[in-house]
């Protein structure tokens, strides 16, 4: 078990929705045999530059551990989810 | 051939060694955005003064920050 920490960012949409996506994937990530540390919400903030044509998103950090296949599940799912502007799941250091 | 005179530059320090931090982590934009240029690139060690082992975190985090939109792979 590793430590990783996920960042996404949702499109912009209302609360209820964003708050549906991001319990999706709080449930994946317990289901694919992770357990959930921390969920740090960011909220809505500038992009750098433009990600499918949009100037701001809803930026979202969770903090998990689990194995190869959990991120590999969540790597493939957040691809194909069209609300993620982008994602990143990286090995936590310290 | 000579060398020019004038003052030697002033040996620069590693701002990450003075303030004592271990890793850099790519979320902190305000103190990655010292470290890069007007125009989005990483400015080099002869400009930042870091030493190799902080340069090297600080390369990594930056490019973690683009690939999320944090920080721009250039302006304009």
């Amino acid at each position: 078990m590793k430590k990783y920490e996920l960042v996404f960012i949702i499109k912009p949409m209302e609360e209820e929705a964003l708050q549906a996506v991001i319990a999706k994937f709080e449930a994946m990530v317990t289901n694919n045999g992770g357990t959930m540390e921390k969920i740090d919400r960011w909220g809505k903030r500038r992009l750098a530059y433009l990600v499918k044509d949009f100037t701001e998103g809803y930026y979202c950090i969770f903090r998990f551990t689990g194995t190869p296949a959990t991120v590999a599940e969540l790597n493939r799912v957040m691809k194909i989810t069209d609300d993620i502007l982008r994602h990143m799941i990286v090995k936590e250091d310290e | 051939m000579r060398r020019e005179k004038g003052r030697r530059p002033r040996k620069k320090v590693c701002s990450f060694c003075v303030d004592k931090i271990e890793s850099i982590n790519y979320k902190e934009i305000g103190r990655l955005q010292r470290y890069v240029s007007e125009r989005g690139k990483i400015l080099p060690r002869r400009i930042s003064g870091n030493c190799a082992k902080h340069q090297r975190q600080v390369t990594l985090a930056v490019k973690r920050a683009r690939s999320i939109a944090l920080l721009p792979f250039t302006t304009e």
